[in-house]
Protein backbone atom coordinates (compact mmCIF):
# COMPACT_ATOMS: atom_id res chain seq x y z
CA UNK A 1 0.00 0.00 0.00
CA UNK A 2 2.04 3.34 -0.84
CA UNK A 3 0.73 6.45 1.55
CA UNK A 4 2.08 8.85 -1.02
CA UNK A 5 1.45 8.51 -4.60
CA UNK A 6 1.49 11.17 -7.34
CA UNK A 7 1.62 11.46 -11.27
CA UNK A 8 2.71 14.38 -13.42
CA UNK A 9 2.37 16.65 -10.20
CA UNK A 10 3.53 20.24 -11.68
CA UNK A 11 3.31 23.37 -9.75
CA UNK A 12 4.35 26.73 -11.69
CA UNK A 13 5.06 30.12 -9.34
CA UNK A 14 4.53 33.06 -11.45
CA UNK A 15 5.41 31.16 -14.39
CA UNK A 16 8.75 29.60 -12.93
CA UNK A 17 8.37 25.52 -12.64
CA UNK A 18 9.09 24.11 -9.35
CA UNK A 19 7.86 20.50 -10.00
CA UNK A 20 7.53 19.50 -13.40
CA UNK A 21 5.57 16.02 -14.07
CA UNK A 22 6.79 14.98 -10.96
CA UNK A 23 6.35 11.08 -10.48
CA UNK A 24 6.42 8.87 -7.77
CA UNK A 25 5.72 6.34 -5.20
CA UNK A 26 5.68 6.20 -1.84
CA UNK A 27 5.47 2.72 0.18
CA UNK A 28 4.01 2.19 3.65
CA UNK A 29 6.98 2.65 6.93
CA UNK A 30 9.75 3.41 4.98
CA UNK A 31 11.92 5.66 5.35
CA UNK A 32 12.63 7.92 1.93
CA UNK A 33 15.34 10.08 1.64
CA UNK A 34 14.46 13.26 -0.47
CA UNK A 35 18.00 14.55 -2.06
CA UNK A 36 18.51 17.17 -4.66
CA UNK A 37 20.03 20.22 -5.19
CA UNK A 38 18.82 23.73 -3.87
CA UNK A 39 15.81 24.93 -6.12
CA UNK A 40 15.39 21.35 -7.37
CA UNK A 41 11.88 21.41 -5.67
CA UNK A 42 12.15 19.18 -2.60
CA UNK A 43 10.61 21.68 -0.71
CA UNK A 44 7.69 22.64 -2.81
CA UNK A 45 6.88 18.68 -3.03
CA UNK A 46 6.83 18.39 0.72
CA UNK A 47 4.45 20.97 0.83
CA UNK A 48 2.45 19.75 -1.40
CA UNK A 49 2.19 16.86 0.27
CA UNK A 50 1.52 18.51 3.40
CA UNK A 51 -1.61 20.42 2.30
CA UNK A 52 0.27 23.60 2.24
CA UNK A 53 0.22 23.57 -1.65
CA UNK A 54 -2.42 22.99 -4.17
CA UNK A 55 -0.24 21.47 -7.49
CA UNK A 56 -0.75 23.20 -10.71
CA UNK A 57 -1.70 20.24 -12.68
CA UNK A 58 -1.02 16.38 -11.69
CA UNK A 59 -2.17 14.21 -9.23
CA UNK A 60 -1.36 13.71 -5.35
CA UNK A 61 -2.67 11.37 -3.14
CA UNK A 62 -1.45 11.10 0.56
CA UNK A 63 -3.07 8.09 2.28
CA UNK A 64 -5.27 7.91 -0.98
CA UNK A 65 -6.86 11.32 0.03
CA UNK A 66 -6.09 15.16 -1.72
CA UNK A 67 -4.16 16.50 0.49
CA UNK A 68 -4.95 20.22 0.08
CA UNK A 69 -7.27 21.58 2.22
CA UNK A 70 -7.66 17.85 4.05
CA UNK A 71 -8.46 17.55 7.55
CA UNK A 72 -7.14 13.77 7.89
CA UNK A 73 -4.42 14.09 5.99
CA UNK A 74 -3.38 17.32 8.24
CA UNK A 75 -4.08 14.56 11.14
CA UNK A 76 -1.73 12.10 10.19
CA UNK A 77 0.77 14.10 8.49
CA UNK A 78 3.37 16.48 10.41
CA UNK A 79 5.57 18.49 8.41
CA UNK A 80 8.57 19.69 10.02
CA UNK A 81 10.98 22.40 8.55
CA UNK A 82 13.61 24.99 9.21
CA UNK A 83 10.99 27.72 8.62
CA UNK A 84 8.20 26.50 11.41
CA UNK A 85 6.32 29.11 13.04
CA UNK A 86 5.76 28.21 16.42
CA UNK A 87 3.35 30.53 18.18
CA UNK A 88 5.31 33.48 19.90
CA UNK A 89 2.77 33.71 22.80
CA UNK A 90 3.45 30.40 24.22
CA UNK A 91 6.25 28.53 26.13
CA UNK A 92 7.87 25.60 25.10
CA UNK A 93 6.26 23.18 27.72
CA UNK A 94 3.05 24.30 26.40
CA UNK A 95 3.73 23.77 22.86
CA UNK A 96 4.34 20.35 23.68
CA UNK A 97 1.17 20.60 25.79
CA UNK A 98 -0.82 21.96 22.82
CA UNK A 99 0.56 19.18 20.45
CA UNK A 100 -0.82 16.71 22.42
CA UNK A 101 -4.19 18.21 22.51
CA UNK A 102 -4.10 18.04 18.48
CA UNK A 103 -2.06 14.78 17.65
CA UNK A 104 -3.79 11.49 19.00
CA UNK A 105 -0.32 9.51 19.08
CA UNK A 106 1.34 11.78 20.48
CA UNK A 107 3.63 10.13 23.09
CA UNK A 108 3.85 13.03 26.37
CA UNK A 109 7.08 10.96 28.32
CA UNK A 110 9.33 10.58 25.19
CA UNK A 111 8.34 13.95 24.25
CA UNK A 112 9.37 14.86 27.71
CA UNK A 113 12.41 12.85 27.91
CA UNK A 114 13.98 14.27 24.60
CA UNK A 115 12.91 18.05 26.05
CA UNK A 116 14.89 16.90 29.38
CA UNK A 117 18.34 14.95 27.38
CA UNK A 118 18.38 18.61 25.46
CA UNK A 119 18.61 20.53 28.11
CA UNK A 120 15.29 22.85 27.39
CA UNK A 121 13.75 24.83 30.60
CA UNK A 122 9.97 24.59 30.41
CA UNK A 123 9.25 28.07 30.40
CA UNK A 124 11.61 29.39 27.24
CA UNK A 125 10.32 30.84 24.50
CA UNK A 126 10.75 29.38 20.89
CA UNK A 127 11.69 32.72 19.55
CA UNK A 128 14.57 33.25 21.93
CA UNK A 129 16.18 29.86 20.90
CA UNK A 130 19.71 29.60 18.83
CA UNK A 131 19.03 28.35 15.17
CA UNK A 132 20.29 25.08 16.40
CA UNK A 133 17.86 24.43 19.36
CA UNK A 134 15.01 25.66 16.95
CA UNK A 135 15.99 22.73 14.87
CA UNK A 136 16.27 20.07 17.99
CA UNK A 137 12.85 21.30 19.43
CA UNK A 138 11.40 20.90 15.93
CA UNK A 139 12.63 17.46 15.53
CA UNK A 140 11.08 16.63 19.58
CA UNK A 141 7.87 17.78 17.91
CA UNK A 142 8.21 15.76 14.58
CA UNK A 143 9.44 12.26 16.90
CA UNK A 144 6.77 12.39 19.36
CA UNK A 145 3.69 12.87 17.11
CA UNK A 146 4.30 9.58 15.74
CA UNK A 147 2.08 11.04 12.72
CA UNK A 148 1.43 8.38 10.19
CA UNK A 149 3.80 10.17 7.55
CA UNK A 150 6.35 12.41 8.95
CA UNK A 151 7.90 14.82 6.99
CA UNK A 152 11.32 16.39 7.98
CA UNK A 153 12.33 19.10 5.59
CA UNK A 154 16.16 19.99 5.97
CA UNK A 155 15.63 18.68 9.81
CA UNK A 156 19.13 19.35 10.76
CA UNK A 157 20.04 23.17 10.01
CA UNK A 158 22.08 24.42 12.36
CA UNK A 159 22.58 21.30 15.12
CA UNK A 160 26.02 21.00 16.05
CA UNK A 161 27.49 17.18 14.99
CA UNK A 162 26.79 15.56 18.31
CA UNK A 163 23.16 16.61 17.95
CA UNK A 164 22.97 15.65 14.39
CA UNK A 165 23.79 11.79 15.10
CA UNK A 166 21.74 12.35 18.62
CA UNK A 167 19.00 12.96 16.15
CA UNK A 168 19.54 10.16 13.51
CA UNK A 169 19.70 7.70 16.18
CA UNK A 170 16.97 8.53 18.26
CA UNK A 171 14.78 8.35 14.84
CA UNK A 172 16.08 5.33 13.66
CA UNK A 173 15.20 3.67 17.33
CA UNK A 174 11.91 5.29 17.37
CA UNK A 175 11.09 4.43 14.09
CA UNK A 176 12.25 0.26 14.48
CA UNK A 177 9.62 0.44 17.51
CA UNK A 178 7.13 2.54 15.99
CA UNK A 179 7.67 1.79 12.39
CA UNK A 180 5.74 4.51 10.20
CA UNK A 181 6.24 6.94 7.11
CA UNK A 182 8.98 9.04 6.94
CA UNK A 183 10.83 11.37 4.11
CA UNK A 184 13.29 12.89 5.39
CA UNK A 185 15.39 15.61 2.50
CA UNK A 186 18.67 16.51 2.97
CA UNK A 187 21.41 18.12 0.79
CA UNK A 188 23.87 16.13 2.90
CA UNK A 189 23.59 12.19 1.76
CA UNK A 190 26.35 11.31 3.55
CA UNK A 191 24.83 11.84 6.84
CA UNK A 192 21.43 9.83 6.06
CA UNK A 193 22.87 7.40 3.98
CA UNK A 194 22.96 5.01 6.67
CA UNK A 195 19.67 5.75 7.95
CA UNK A 196 17.12 5.89 4.81
CA UNK A 197 16.05 2.43 2.51
CA UNK A 198 15.07 4.43 -0.47
CA UNK A 199 16.70 7.08 -2.15
CA UNK A 200 14.63 9.73 -4.22
CA UNK A 201 16.51 12.04 -6.22
CA UNK A 202 15.11 14.99 -7.60
CA UNK A 203 16.49 17.32 -10.22
CA UNK A 204 14.87 20.29 -11.96
CA UNK A 205 11.23 19.61 -10.74
CA UNK A 206 11.17 15.95 -11.63
CA UNK A 207 12.24 12.60 -10.36
CA UNK A 208 15.32 11.21 -11.27
CA UNK A 209 15.80 7.71 -9.72
CA UNK A 210 13.80 6.25 -6.70
CA UNK A 211 15.75 2.82 -5.79
CA UNK A 212 16.46 0.93 -2.66
CA UNK A 213 19.80 3.04 -1.04
CA UNK A 214 21.28 -0.02 -1.25
CA UNK A 215 21.16 -0.56 -4.95
CA UNK A 216 22.82 2.90 -5.70
CA UNK A 217 26.08 2.07 -4.13
CA UNK A 218 26.07 -0.40 -7.06
CA UNK A 219 24.37 1.46 -9.76
CA UNK A 220 27.49 2.94 -11.12
CA UNK A 221 30.73 2.51 -11.65
CA UNK A 222 34.45 4.80 -11.89
CA UNK A 223 36.40 4.12 -14.57
CA UNK A 224 40.21 5.37 -14.82
CA UNK A 225 43.11 5.74 -17.04
CA UNK A 226 44.78 6.91 -20.21
CA UNK A 227 42.55 8.70 -22.06
CA UNK A 228 41.77 6.58 -25.34
CA UNK A 229 41.29 3.45 -23.62
CA UNK A 230 38.75 5.13 -20.92
CA UNK A 231 37.17 6.77 -24.05
CA UNK A 232 37.23 3.13 -26.09
CA UNK A 233 35.53 1.18 -22.96
CA UNK A 234 32.92 3.78 -22.55
CA UNK A 235 32.03 4.63 -25.90
CA UNK A 236 28.05 4.31 -26.05
CA UNK A 237 27.54 3.74 -22.57
CA UNK A 238 25.76 6.55 -20.63
CA UNK A 239 28.47 9.17 -19.02
CA UNK A 240 27.64 10.23 -15.73
CA UNK A 241 30.61 12.77 -14.91
CA UNK A 242 33.52 12.51 -16.77
CA UNK A 243 37.34 14.88 -15.40
CA UNK A 244 40.42 15.07 -16.35
CA UNK A 245 43.04 16.52 -13.77
CA UNK A 246 46.12 15.22 -15.47
CA UNK A 247 46.63 15.40 -19.47
CA UNK A 248 45.86 12.25 -21.16
CA UNK A 249 44.32 10.91 -18.11
CA UNK A 250 40.40 10.46 -17.73
CA UNK A 251 38.18 9.64 -14.91
CA UNK A 252 34.56 8.57 -16.17
CA UNK A 253 31.86 7.47 -14.14
CA UNK A 254 29.16 5.22 -15.88
CA UNK A 255 26.24 3.20 -15.51
CA UNK A 256 27.19 0.32 -13.73
CA UNK A 257 25.46 -2.12 -16.53
CA UNK A 258 28.82 -4.31 -17.49
CA UNK A 259 28.71 -7.83 -16.77
CA UNK A 260 31.47 -9.37 -14.68
CA UNK A 261 33.42 -10.57 -17.50
CA UNK A 262 33.78 -7.06 -18.73
CA UNK A 263 34.70 -5.75 -15.86
CA UNK A 264 38.14 -7.95 -15.52
CA UNK A 265 38.92 -7.51 -19.45
CA UNK A 266 38.95 -3.31 -18.52
CA UNK A 267 41.09 -3.90 -15.61
CA UNK A 268 43.54 -5.89 -18.06
CA UNK A 269 43.89 -2.75 -20.73
CA UNK A 270 45.05 -0.84 -18.01
CA UNK A 271 41.42 1.20 -16.42
CA UNK A 272 41.77 1.05 -12.22
CA UNK A 273 38.06 0.28 -11.88
CA UNK A 274 36.71 2.11 -8.17
CA UNK A 275 33.57 2.51 -6.54
CA UNK A 276 31.30 5.56 -6.64
CA UNK A 277 29.94 6.72 -3.65
CA UNK A 278 26.52 7.27 -3.16
CA UNK A 279 26.67 11.16 -1.84
CA UNK A 280 29.41 11.78 -4.78
CA UNK A 281 27.07 10.06 -7.51
CA UNK A 282 24.66 11.89 -6.24
CA UNK A 283 26.13 15.19 -7.02
CA UNK A 284 27.10 13.89 -10.20
CA UNK A 285 23.73 12.71 -11.03
CA UNK A 286 22.10 16.02 -9.88
CA UNK A 287 24.53 18.44 -11.27
CA UNK A 288 23.60 20.46 -14.63
CA UNK A 289 26.98 19.62 -16.67
CA UNK A 290 28.85 16.70 -17.16
CA UNK A 291 31.93 18.04 -15.48
CA UNK A 292 30.61 19.94 -12.91
CA UNK A 293 32.40 23.37 -11.87
CA UNK A 294 35.47 22.47 -13.65
CA UNK A 295 33.13 23.44 -17.05
CA UNK A 296 33.34 26.80 -16.00
CA UNK A 297 37.20 27.16 -15.53
CA UNK A 298 37.61 25.32 -19.03
CA UNK A 299 37.39 27.70 -21.74
CA UNK A 300 38.14 25.19 -24.44
CA UNK B 1 -2.90 -0.44 5.81
CA UNK B 2 -2.22 0.87 9.12
CA UNK B 3 -5.20 2.99 10.99
CA UNK B 4 -5.31 6.66 10.24
CA UNK B 5 -6.22 8.90 12.90
CA UNK B 6 -9.84 10.09 12.25
CA UNK B 7 -11.19 13.63 13.37
CA UNK B 8 -13.79 15.37 13.29
CA UNK B 9 -14.18 19.19 12.61
CA UNK B 10 -16.10 20.58 15.21
CA UNK B 11 -13.73 18.55 17.81
CA UNK B 12 -11.11 20.42 15.69
CA UNK B 13 -12.30 24.08 15.85
CA UNK B 14 -12.76 23.24 19.92
CA UNK B 15 -9.36 22.14 19.65
CA UNK B 16 -8.19 25.31 17.89
CA UNK B 17 -10.02 27.61 19.91
CA UNK B 18 -8.66 26.63 23.09
CA UNK B 19 -5.38 26.56 21.50
CA UNK B 20 -6.15 30.43 20.70
CA UNK B 21 -7.43 31.56 23.80
CA UNK B 22 -3.99 30.63 25.05
CA UNK B 23 -2.26 31.70 22.33
CA UNK B 24 -3.48 35.21 21.29
CA UNK B 25 -3.30 36.08 24.82
CA UNK B 26 -1.60 39.71 23.67
CA UNK B 27 -4.70 40.73 22.01
CA UNK B 28 -6.25 40.77 25.75
CA UNK B 29 -3.20 42.82 27.26
CA UNK B 30 -3.64 45.55 24.14
CA UNK B 31 -7.33 45.50 25.64
CA UNK B 32 -6.48 46.62 28.87
CA UNK B 33 -3.95 49.29 27.31
CA UNK B 34 -6.24 50.90 24.92
CA UNK B 35 -9.06 51.09 27.45
CA UNK B 36 -7.32 52.24 29.78
CA UNK B 37 -6.28 54.98 27.66
CA UNK B 38 -9.69 55.81 26.35
CA UNK B 39 -10.74 56.19 29.64
CA UNK B 40 -8.30 58.64 30.64
CA UNK B 41 -9.54 60.53 27.21
CA UNK B 42 -13.25 59.84 28.60
CA UNK B 43 -12.50 62.75 31.90
CA UNK B 44 -11.91 64.86 29.38
CA UNK B 45 -15.84 64.70 28.89
CA UNK B 46 -17.67 64.39 25.11
CA UNK B 47 -19.18 67.33 25.05
CA UNK B 48 -19.49 70.81 26.82
CA UNK B 49 -21.94 73.45 27.01
CA UNK B 50 -21.61 77.02 28.81
CA UNK B 51 -24.09 79.91 29.59
CA UNK B 52 -23.46 82.67 32.05
CA UNK B 53 -25.59 85.79 32.71
CA UNK B 54 -25.31 88.23 35.62
CA UNK B 55 -23.44 86.77 38.29
CA UNK B 56 -24.21 82.76 37.36
CA UNK B 57 -21.60 81.05 34.96
CA UNK B 58 -22.88 77.94 34.08
CA UNK B 59 -20.67 75.55 32.67
CA UNK B 60 -22.00 71.85 31.96
CA UNK B 61 -19.59 68.93 30.57
CA UNK B 62 -20.93 65.62 29.57
CA UNK B 63 -19.29 62.64 30.49
CA UNK B 64 -19.66 59.08 29.11
CA UNK B 65 -17.78 55.67 28.29
CA UNK B 66 -18.27 56.42 24.34
CA UNK B 67 -14.79 56.71 23.53
CA UNK B 68 -14.23 53.55 25.70
CA UNK B 69 -16.44 51.42 23.13
CA UNK B 70 -15.24 53.84 20.57
CA UNK B 71 -11.64 52.02 20.66
CA UNK B 72 -12.58 49.13 21.49
CA UNK B 73 -14.48 48.96 18.37
CA UNK B 74 -11.17 49.98 16.92
CA UNK B 75 -9.19 47.61 18.55
CA UNK B 76 -11.79 44.74 17.32
CA UNK B 77 -11.06 45.69 14.04
CA UNK B 78 -7.17 45.29 14.22
CA UNK B 79 -7.40 42.30 16.31
CA UNK B 80 -9.08 41.01 13.35
CA UNK B 81 -6.76 42.14 10.59
CA UNK B 82 -3.82 40.82 13.00
CA UNK B 83 -5.08 37.47 13.36
CA UNK B 84 -5.27 37.14 9.44
CA UNK B 85 -1.46 37.76 8.78
CA UNK B 86 1.02 35.07 8.55
CA UNK B 87 2.55 34.87 11.54
CA UNK B 88 -0.62 33.82 12.62
CA UNK B 89 -2.53 31.97 10.29
CA UNK B 90 0.72 29.68 9.59
CA UNK B 91 0.66 28.67 13.03
CA UNK B 92 -1.70 26.69 12.89
CA UNK B 93 -0.91 24.49 10.10
CA UNK B 94 1.85 23.06 12.65
CA UNK B 95 -1.16 21.59 14.58
CA UNK B 96 -3.90 19.57 12.97
CA UNK B 97 -6.00 22.02 10.49
CA UNK B 98 -7.40 22.72 7.32
CA UNK B 99 -8.61 26.56 6.63
CA UNK B 100 -12.43 25.74 7.29
CA UNK B 101 -11.51 25.05 10.98
CA UNK B 102 -9.15 27.83 11.08
CA UNK B 103 -10.97 30.45 10.18
CA UNK B 104 -14.04 28.89 12.22
CA UNK B 105 -11.85 29.41 15.11
CA UNK B 106 -11.06 32.48 14.04
CA UNK B 107 -14.56 33.26 14.04
CA UNK B 108 -14.91 32.14 17.60
CA UNK B 109 -11.87 33.62 19.03
CA UNK B 110 -13.03 37.03 17.78
CA UNK B 111 -16.41 36.36 18.96
CA UNK B 112 -15.07 35.53 22.35
CA UNK B 113 -13.05 38.46 22.21
CA UNK B 114 -15.85 40.54 21.17
CA UNK B 115 -17.97 39.61 24.25
CA UNK B 116 -14.83 40.48 26.78
CA UNK B 117 -14.09 43.98 24.69
CA UNK B 118 -18.06 44.60 24.87
CA UNK B 119 -18.50 43.97 28.39
CA UNK B 120 -15.49 45.79 29.91
CA UNK B 121 -16.52 48.74 27.46
CA UNK B 122 -19.48 49.39 28.51
CA UNK B 123 -18.80 48.45 32.60
CA UNK B 124 -15.80 51.24 32.37
CA UNK B 125 -18.64 53.41 32.63
CA UNK B 126 -18.40 53.10 36.54
CA UNK B 127 -14.52 53.63 36.39
CA UNK B 128 -15.54 56.75 34.51
CA UNK B 129 -18.19 58.06 36.92
CA UNK B 130 -15.79 57.43 39.98
CA UNK B 131 -13.24 58.83 38.76
CA UNK B 132 -15.24 61.72 37.80
CA UNK B 133 -16.44 62.13 41.03
CA UNK B 134 -12.47 61.54 43.01
CA UNK B 135 -11.17 64.25 40.22
CA UNK B 136 -13.77 66.69 39.61
CA UNK B 137 -14.97 68.93 42.65
CA UNK B 138 -17.92 70.25 40.99
CA UNK B 139 -21.21 69.39 41.14
CA UNK B 140 -22.10 65.96 39.67
CA UNK B 141 -25.44 65.49 38.38
CA UNK B 142 -26.57 61.99 37.23
CA UNK B 143 -27.46 61.64 33.66
CA UNK B 144 -29.86 59.14 32.08
CA UNK B 145 -27.11 56.64 32.34
CA UNK B 146 -27.48 56.28 36.40
CA UNK B 147 -30.98 56.36 36.11
CA UNK B 148 -30.84 53.20 33.11
CA UNK B 149 -32.30 50.10 34.43
CA UNK B 150 -30.43 46.50 34.13
CA UNK B 151 -32.02 45.74 31.29
CA UNK B 152 -30.77 49.16 29.39
CA UNK B 153 -26.93 48.16 30.74
CA UNK B 154 -27.84 44.73 29.48
CA UNK B 155 -28.78 46.16 25.80
CA UNK B 156 -25.92 48.60 25.66
CA UNK B 157 -23.49 45.40 26.05
CA UNK B 158 -25.01 43.40 23.90
CA UNK B 159 -25.26 46.40 21.04
CA UNK B 160 -21.56 47.17 22.17
CA UNK B 161 -20.80 43.42 21.50
CA UNK B 162 -22.73 43.48 18.29
CA UNK B 163 -20.89 46.88 17.04
CA UNK B 164 -17.61 45.31 17.82
CA UNK B 165 -17.93 42.34 16.51
CA UNK B 166 -19.32 43.90 13.26
CA UNK B 167 -15.97 45.51 12.93
CA UNK B 168 -14.34 42.55 14.03
CA UNK B 169 -15.95 40.77 11.00
CA UNK B 170 -14.90 43.34 8.54
CA UNK B 171 -11.41 43.82 9.79
CA UNK B 172 -10.68 39.95 9.22
CA UNK B 173 -12.35 40.58 5.66
CA UNK B 174 -9.89 43.28 4.87
CA UNK B 175 -7.27 40.87 6.33
CA UNK B 176 -8.21 38.11 4.18
CA UNK B 177 -7.75 40.82 0.70
CA UNK B 178 -4.79 42.32 1.84
CA UNK B 179 -3.49 38.11 2.34
CA UNK B 180 -4.84 37.57 -0.88
CA UNK B 181 -3.06 40.54 -2.73
CA UNK B 182 -0.93 43.21 -1.40
CA UNK B 183 -2.57 45.78 -3.82
CA UNK B 184 -5.56 45.78 -1.29
CA UNK B 185 -3.47 47.07 1.53
CA UNK B 186 -3.46 50.61 -0.78
CA UNK B 187 -6.90 50.08 -2.38
CA UNK B 188 -8.85 49.82 0.69
CA UNK B 189 -7.88 53.02 2.23
CA UNK B 190 -8.26 54.69 -0.79
CA UNK B 191 -11.95 53.64 -1.41
CA UNK B 192 -12.70 54.47 2.27
CA UNK B 193 -11.18 57.88 2.63
CA UNK B 194 -12.01 58.52 -0.96
CA UNK B 195 -15.74 57.50 -0.65
CA UNK B 196 -16.20 60.44 2.83
CA UNK B 197 -14.16 62.82 0.52
CA UNK B 198 -17.15 61.77 -1.96
CA UNK B 199 -19.49 62.63 0.40
CA UNK B 200 -17.97 66.13 1.27
CA UNK B 201 -18.19 66.94 -1.72
CA UNK B 202 -21.34 65.99 -3.29
CA UNK B 203 -22.59 68.02 0.12
CA UNK B 204 -24.93 64.74 0.85
CA UNK B 205 -24.01 61.69 2.78
CA UNK B 206 -24.14 58.92 0.18
CA UNK B 207 -21.92 56.45 1.01
CA UNK B 208 -20.27 55.82 4.19
CA UNK B 209 -22.34 58.33 5.92
CA UNK B 210 -25.38 55.90 4.51
CA UNK B 211 -23.65 52.93 6.24
CA UNK B 212 -23.28 55.00 9.40
CA UNK B 213 -26.76 55.63 9.47
CA UNK B 214 -27.44 52.10 8.77
CA UNK B 215 -26.44 50.74 11.36
CA UNK B 216 -25.76 53.60 14.30
CA UNK B 217 -29.05 55.22 14.24
CA UNK B 218 -31.36 52.00 14.21
CA UNK B 219 -33.63 52.66 17.21
CA UNK B 220 -35.23 49.22 17.32
CA UNK B 221 -32.27 46.62 18.83
CA UNK B 222 -34.79 43.32 17.43
CA UNK B 223 -33.52 45.35 13.77
CA UNK B 224 -30.21 46.32 14.56
CA UNK B 225 -29.29 42.88 15.96
CA UNK B 226 -31.02 41.77 12.29
CA UNK B 227 -29.53 43.84 10.37
CA UNK B 228 -25.54 43.22 11.83
CA UNK B 229 -26.43 39.48 11.55
CA UNK B 230 -27.23 39.37 8.17
CA UNK B 231 -23.73 41.88 8.14
CA UNK B 232 -21.93 39.27 9.77
CA UNK B 233 -22.46 36.13 7.90
CA UNK B 234 -22.50 38.13 4.44
CA UNK B 235 -18.42 39.17 5.61
CA UNK B 236 -17.36 35.76 7.32
CA UNK B 237 -18.58 34.35 3.86
CA UNK B 238 -16.69 36.34 1.98
CA UNK B 239 -13.61 35.91 4.62
CA UNK B 240 -14.24 32.11 4.32
CA UNK B 241 -14.14 31.50 0.68
CA UNK B 242 -11.88 33.82 -0.38
CA UNK B 243 -9.21 32.06 2.22
CA UNK B 244 -10.13 28.35 1.60
CA UNK B 245 -8.02 28.43 -1.43
CA UNK B 246 -4.96 30.21 0.08
CA UNK B 247 -1.76 28.55 -0.02
CA UNK B 248 0.86 28.50 3.34
CA UNK B 249 3.86 30.23 2.35
CA UNK B 250 6.63 30.89 4.35
CA UNK B 251 8.13 34.84 5.17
Amino acid sequence: MSIVECRGLTKTFGGKMALNHFSCSIEENTITGLIGRNGAGKTTFLKILAGYFQQTSGEVRVFSERPFNNLTVSANVLFIHDQLNLPTALTLQEILDTMAGFYKNWDREFAQRLFEYFSFRPSQYHNDLSKGMKSTFNMILGLAARTSLTIFDEPTTGMDAAVRSDFYRALLKDYIAYPRTIILSSHHLEEIENLIEDILLIKEGRELLHIPIADLKEWAIGFQGKTHVVKEWTQGREIIFSKSDVPDYLYVVVKNDFTEVELEKAKVAGISISHVSSSNLCVYLTSKTKGGIDDVFNKG
Amino acid sequence: MMSLTKVSLPEMVKQQYAYKLKAYIQVFMSLVMIQVIAVLFSLGGTGMMGSGGGLIDLELHYYSADVVVAFTILWGFITAVLITTKAYRNDDFLFVTNRITSNFSNMLFLLTASIIGGVTAVLSTFLVKIMISLLKKDLYISGPADLASITDMLSGIFASILYIFLFCALGYLVGTLVQLNRLFAFVLPVVFIGGVFLDGMRGEGAIIQGLYRFFFTEPSIALFSIKVICTLALLFTGAFVLSNRMEVKSS
